[in-house]
């Protein structure tokens, strides 16, 4: 997976990238039919509805979006569960202690208290974050959704509340995501002055060795077969204090 | 031709005879005289005629008058001719129209019927029944003149009125008669009062009396209620939308016109009263009035004259009647109902919950019902829109009931069966996915209302830690500069 040219590692396969581009586009077009609809009395949503050509046909397009998410979701799981467990992945998802640690160092690191961010894995706990919260919303959303979807089937075994109680989670949690997604994966992908104008490797599937030191050095450390240590003290300079070549 | 014409010759025929009577003759010279005679007891006031059924009739000639008359030349003998100086007869008559009649017969001696035939308002008298009125109906022969010619009238209606108080009908093309006379009191109790005749009644005037020629009485209120359109020009195009235009147009004779609500001469502001109002719809559609006063809202206004409560105009408007089945329609139903049901200092004189047609709005139905309206509205609606549930579907149409009290468990079993037709398969629990307009709180949807008591608190919580997480960031990236 991991080969080194011109000071880039490879990060994504070919799939992942496309699993990515098209979560980002189903993700795009269930905010805007969904969101729409929960925000129905804003002009704007009333502009998109109309140019969609009404409610019903907006619904359509939501539910199929929807579907195709769920495919997405229960694939990847599915997918994820099945290489771990037979083919010996790597489990670089799995959420442990030392994200927590990690998290706190980098507490530390912002207030000044340490003059070292935490050394990260293959994912930060940063992106663990974003990556469980697409999961578990995504089931979360796959559940109310047809329960809003096919109302009366569910409602042959479920009290009727459950379907207003249903459509309020749904809409809850889609505002939630599309908030998290436009602030914090988009500074993380876009804004962040590490990654300005835009973190490619989503796209290209490659890292530059440099942003590898600074934010997967147990990966790099691994794939080097070097110990963490060396890598980071070789790029910080002896001196250890302030950092790299940036300026 | 009219009366212009018609009095005109009638005129001339009279002042030829006045020539002949003033030329000197015997004649001539009596009849100059006899008036006196009879003056002498009929020139004083207070002497009366009684008939047979007790009615009394002045027999008072003001002679003053009489001798501004067209008929001021002829001695009382040439009309009164049973009497002289020297004969006094005694007369009978049954009562006042009974002398009339006999009296008028004297007229036609010097006016025949081809005379008057020519004129059209004594042609269609001539042709009329025994009830028709008669010459002195409307020409009082003491003070006689032309209707039209130097008379002088305070008003045109006053023209008008002097024979239209009369018991006039006239005879259509298929043989039905329709009054013709004019109730003043009425008239003048109207809002149009201040109105001639004349501005309704076109092409007739002080000069003009066209002979009109209706098939039914029906024919003629719809033709006349064109005279409306005039004034009400607004009201006219919007009743043109109506589906009562609709069924006209389409040959249904039976539809309303603007004087089977209105009235015609009668005419008054339709909202002035709204027991009035909603019984002239009730004219025809007698079912749906009698549901309707079996309503809570019909009973309201019948039993406690409760002004406040909508009657048929109220959702159906006055003018622009829509078709009540059309999807336009139904899909106005939430806004109709909110006009009211959300009026807050209203409900509360009610103790009724003002936030209803929002908890609905806001709802499933209620947004896909809003955005159809929306569609609609830009013409480019598709056809594929859903047949949507609206308040009328649970709560009744014009047997609008209480949702508290015995008539729950309708309002729950209309709204069972309104879930099922759209929702087939629809369960006993199913229904309850529709919260009943109630807010979600503890008591009511408590799963709803901790969910999104949840994300009210978990949101900004989520949002305020990220962002603080992107602020240091930065922060910490540039102090490392």
């Amino acid at each position: 997976m991991a080969t080194t040219s011109q000071g880039s590692i490879k990060r994504f396969g070919i799939g992942r990238i496309l699993e990515h581009q098209a979560n980002a586009l189903v993700f795009a077009i269930l905010v805007i039919t969904g969101l729409s609809q929960r925000f129905h009395e804003y002009q704007v949503s009333q502009w998109i509805i109309h140019s969609l050509g009404g409610v019903d046909f907006t619904r359509i397009v939501h539910r199929l979006a929807g579907f195709l998410f769920a495919v997405l979701i229960v694939v990847h799981v599915a997918a994820g569960v099945y290489g771990v467990v037979r083919k010996r992945w790597p489990a670089s998802m799995m959420v442990n202690l030392s994200d927590f640690r990690d998290a706190m160092q980098n507490m530390r690191y912002y207030f000044g208290i340490t003059n070292h961010p935490a050394l990260c894995d293959r994912y930060d706990y940063k992106q663990k974050f974003e990556y469980w919260g697409v999961i578990a919303g995504g089931f979360l959303m796959i559940t109310t959704g047809l329960i809003l979807w096919f109302p009366v089937p569910f409602a042959q075994f479920l009290p009727g509340e459950f379907i207003p109680a249903a459509k309020a989670a749904h809409s809850n949690e889609a505002l939630l995501a599309f908030l998290v997604i436009i602030t914090w994966h988009i500074y993380n992908a876009v804004f962040s002055p590490e990654v300005f104008p835009l973190d490619t490797a989503i796209f290209t599937g490659r890292i530059s060795r440099e942003r590898m030191v600074h934010e997967h050095p147990r990966e790099l450390a691994r794939i080097e077969n070097v110990p963490v240590e060396e890598i980071i003290t070789h790029h910080r300079g002896p001196a250890g204090g302030k950092t790299d070549a940036e300026e | 031709m009219g009366v212009r014409r018609g009095a005109y010759r009638w005129f001339v025929a009279l002042a030829a005879a006045c020539l002949l009577a003033a030329a000197p003759s015997p004649a001539a010279e009596k009849a100059t005289d006899a008036p006196e005679g009879c003056l002498g007891c009929h020139g004083q006031k207070g002497l009366f005629f009684t008939f047979q059924n007790g009615e009394k009739l002045g027999v008072f000639v003001d002679a003053a008058k009489f001798q501004e008359s067209q008929h001021r030349t002829l001695p009382c003998t040439a009309c009164h001719s049973e009497f002289s100086e020297q004969d006094h007869p005694q007369r009978v008559f049954k009562n006042r129209e009974h002398y009339a009649s006999s009296s008028s017969t004297v007229c036609r001696r010097c006016h025949p019927d081809e005379q008057l035939r020519k004129s059209p308002v004594h042609a269609a008298l001539l042709s009329g029944g025994k009830r028709s009125p008669v010459c002195t109906s409307c020409h009082n022969p003491h003070t006689i003149a032309s209707v039209t010619k130097g008379a002088k009238f305070v008003s045109e209606n006053e023209l008008c009125m002097r024979c239209h108080k009369q018991a006039l009908t006239a005879t259509l093309r298929n043989g039905a008669r329709i009054p013709l006379t004019v109730d003043t009191r009425i008239l003048d109790g109207s809002v149009h009062a201040k109105l001639a005749c004349f501005d309704c009644h076109f092409g007739f005037s002080s000069s003009q009396h066209p002979k009109r020629n209706f098939s039914s009485p029906r024919d003629f209120s719809i033709a006349q209620a064109e005279a409306c359109r005039r004034c009400h020009f607004d009201k006219y195009t919007k009743n043109l939308e109506s589906i009562h235009y609709e069924i006209l147009s389409s040959g249904n004779l039976n539809a309303p016109v603007c004087t089977d609500c209105h009235g015609s001469h009668a005419v008054m502001q339709a909202r002035a009263d709204k027991l009035t109002s909603s019984k002239r719809c009730g004219k025809c559609h007698q079912e749906i009035f009698a549901t309707y006063t079996s309503s809570v809202h019909g009973t309201a206004l019948l039993q406690e004259s409760n002004t406040d409560v909508p009657i048929c105009a109220d959702c159906h408007t006055a003018h622009t009647i829509l078709e009540a089945h059309s999807r336009n329609y139904l899909e106005k139903v939430p806004e109709i109902c909110g006009k009211c049901h959300g009026d807050a200092t209203l409900m509360k004189k009610y103790g009724l919950y003002p936030g209803v047609v929002n908890s609905y709005l806001q709802d499933f139905h209620g947004v896909t019902l809003k955005s159809y309206q929306r569609q609609q509205a830009d013409a480019s609606a598709g056809p594929s829109r859903k047949d949507i549930a609206t308040c009328v579907d649970c709560h009744g149409v014009h047997d609008i009931t209480k949702t508290s009290g015995p008539t729950t468990n309708l309002v729950k079993a209309r709204l069972m069966k309104r879930c099922q037709k759209c929702h087939p398969g629809a369960t006993e629990s199913y229904p309850d996915a529709w919260l009943s307009h109630y807010e979600p709180s503890l008591k009511n949807a408590p799963l709803v209302f901790l969910i999104n008591l949840m994300y009210k608190l978990f949101i900004p919580f989520m949002l305020i830690g990220l962002i603080l997480q992107i602020l240091l960031h930065i922060w910490r990236y540039a102090v490392n500069r």
